[in-house]
């Protein structure tokens, strides 16, 4: 997060660089602002700047938004890492569960129940 | 750290189990997070187990940070409920499917309730309800019996075995010569198309007589009646001439659970602004009237649906104010022995402590509209739920599907306009419900999206549906920290308290 500028008439400027914030964390983080403010995002060379002023005539808390800000975008990167690593797996499950439902045959597999747990309980 | 899956005690493990750990050989499987409170947060996987976890676990899990040996009983946790696997493709990857299925299986069978507006008619005047009629003209505002007909024909032609038909109005027992022909009628057909059938009538029991209660006993007929707190509350939600709304209802109910029984008799709160400020009040009602249960309902949206975003917030944050109120005084009977439970939280819960699906159309994805309900008004204008026909009274029929008699089953369930609500039914696929950890046990309500905001597809920031949801959802779990209170939570979806 870089060249931030906190502006009295309620109002939060800043730059993200797209190396560390892919676009998708950015839309998605900034999406949910939009309960209570009003979000501008542009993009130029590889940064996002980000325009950010209150729906409200309540003044905003600068500091109290930075952190959140901060803190978002760490929580959307997250989300992003899991969304995109289980995307085929996730689609694998959906597909297959609802696809013509056969009984498989029980896999075959290496696990001899090293934890405890008994599928034949579901 | 809480699990939706108890525990089972873990087995010895060799030694070369111990010298072989590897802090990140681990795949992540799909799963979401979200904080419950400043030092928890919880991790849900696809199919709706939970793993409440200190603020910080979900990055150490997703950076690969976990160790294997160190942090073993969240490790072990992680693996045993799908949020992590030491293989590409979990082996017990068609556990995970059945159960995956198991969640969507309210989608197997297809329209359960089958609504018909009875009659448009009422004797009474609310001022919230934008839909009924004062007065003597059958004719106009009446179902006519071709239209009976011809939705039961609809009916009998979903592809479900254990269908409901529910009476609604105005008040549908001013049509209960009606109501008899219908039942009697749709008991015939489903004899033919061998359909397990169950009655429901809601009605502000006023024009229940003597005469209609043998009838409804012979027919196993539910009764769902309203009830909105103690009198004056419920007099002056509710008008009538006589001022005695309350009255007559206490009456009505008390006759229907001496002659049907009591778990044939259920009550619906109508919030409304006055309402909202006596929470305890009307808990008290319930209460004192022997209900064991309490269904706390958002102030109804249409009628006064409005883009005004502050207003709807606003609404939206009273109601979670009463609700919790409520809920505390709710909790606090449960404490002292006397079981009720708040119908709303118990939905939420089975979703969240149970495998199976919960049939209640509110809170589905893909939502309960067409899936499980359809309404034939009483003019024979078929309409995707209830709220879609409270729009058609506003002159908006954006969600209406056919016409009784002139439209096909096709037409009316896979059609143009069932198509365009099923692209936004789906909350695994709506901006903000994509990732969000509440999606398995929250829905979609494309409906409330077009009246609130003004298209189907919705935008989380500001929806009501979602404010609402994500808090009480929130709250749920919050309040499930302390073990006494879960312990209650679960005598509420088993039904009795332990
Ligand atoms: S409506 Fe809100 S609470 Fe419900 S799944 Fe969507 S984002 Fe989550």
């Amino acid at each position: 997060m870089k060249n931030i500028v906190t502006l009295i008439n309620n109002e939060l400027h800043f730059s993200l660089n797209e190396q560390l914030y892919d676009e998708d964390v950015v839309f998605k983080c900034f999406y949910w602002y939009g309960t209570d403010y009003n979000v501008e995002i542009d993009k130029k060379d590889n940064v996002f700047f980000v325009k950010i002023s209150s729906k409200s005539e309540t003044k905003i808390d600068h500091d109290h938004l930075l952190i959140k800000i901060k803190q978002d975008l760490i929580d959307f990167k997250l989300r992003d890492i899991v969304t995109k690593e289980t995307k085929n797996i996730r689609e694998l499950l959906t597909a297959k569960a609802f696809a013509h439902f056969e009984t498989d045959e029980n896999p075959v597999t290496e696990i001899s129940d090293p934890i405890g747990f008994d599928p034949t309980n579901f | 750290m809480i699990s939706v899956i108890q525990k089972k005690n873990r087995k010895f493990k060799e030694i070369n189990y111990y010298q072989n750990h590897d802090v990140s050989n681990y795949f992540l499987l799909p799963f979401r997070f979200q904080k419950i409170n400043s030092k928890t947060e919880i991790l849900v996987n696809e199919v709706g187990d939970f793993l409440l976890v200190p603020v910080g676990t979900a990055e150490q899990i997703i950076l690969k940070k976990l160790d294997k040996i160190k942090d073993e009983d969240l490790y072990l946790d992680l693996i045993s409920n799908f949020f992590i696997s030491e293989e590409v493709i979990p082996p017990l990857l068609n556990i995970l499917e059945a159960r995956y299925r198991t969640k969507k299986s309210f989608l197997d069978h297809f329209t359960a309730l089958h609504i018909f507006v009875i009659s448009l008619r009422c004797e009474h005047t609310c001022h919230y309800c934008q839909v009924s009629r004062v007065t003597e003209n059958k004719d106009e505002f009446d179902m006519s019996l071709y239209h009976i007909d011809e939705g039961i024909k609809i009916m009998m032609h979903s592809p479900n075995p254990h269908i409901t038909m529910e009476f609604q109005g105005g008040e549908a027992l001013l049509a209960f010569n009606n109501i008899k022909y219908a039942v009697l009628k749709a008991k015939e057909e489903a004899l033919l198309y061998e359909k397990h059938m169950t009655f429901v009538i809601c009605t502000n029991l006023a024009p229940l007589t003597d005469d209609m209660l043998p009838f409804i006993k012979e027919h196993n007929i539910m009764i769902s009646s309203s009830l909105d707190g103690p009198a004056f509350i419920h007099n002056q939600n509710r008008h009538r001439p006589q001022r005695n709304s309350y009255e007559v209802t206490i009456e009505g109910l008390n006759k229907c659970r001496a002659i049907l029984g009591e778990d044939n008799i259920s009550a619906l709160l109508t919030t409304t602004n006055l309402s909202l400020d006596y929470p305890t009040e009307i808990v008290e009602e319930y209460v004192k009237q022997g209900f064991s249960n309490i269904f706390l309902r958002p102030i109804s949206p249409y009628g006064f649906a409005t883009y005004n975003e502050k207003k709807n917030k606003y609404q939206t944050e009273k109601f979670l104010t009463f609700y919790k109120s409520a809920f505390e005084k709710i909790i606090d009977y449960n404490k002292k022995g006397y079981y009720i439970r708040e119908d709303y939280a118990t939905v939420i819960l089975k979703k969240i402590l149970t495998s199976f699906p919960v049939g209640y159309v509110d809170l589905q994805s893909p939502a309960g509209m067409i899936n499980n309900v359809i309404v034939f008004n009483y003019d024979g204008k078929i309409y995707a739920s209830d709220e879609a026909r409270m729009l058609a009274e506003m002159n908006d029929f954006t969600f209406q599907l056919g016409i009784l008699g002139q439209s096909t089953y096709n037409e009316i369930f896979y059609g143009k306009k069932a198509m365009e609500i099923a692209e936004n039914w789906t909350n695994e696929s709506l901006a903000g419900c994509s990732e969000c950890a509440f999606q398995s046990y929250c829905g979609a309500d494309p409906v409330l999206n077009h009246a609130t905001q003004g298209n189907m597809y919705g935008y989380r920031p500001t929806n009501v549906f979602c404010q609402k949801n994500m808090e009480i959802i929130r709250y749920l779990f919050d309040l499930m920290e302390d073990k006494s209170i879960e312990k209650i939570f679960r005598s509420w979806i088993t039904g009795h308290s332990e």
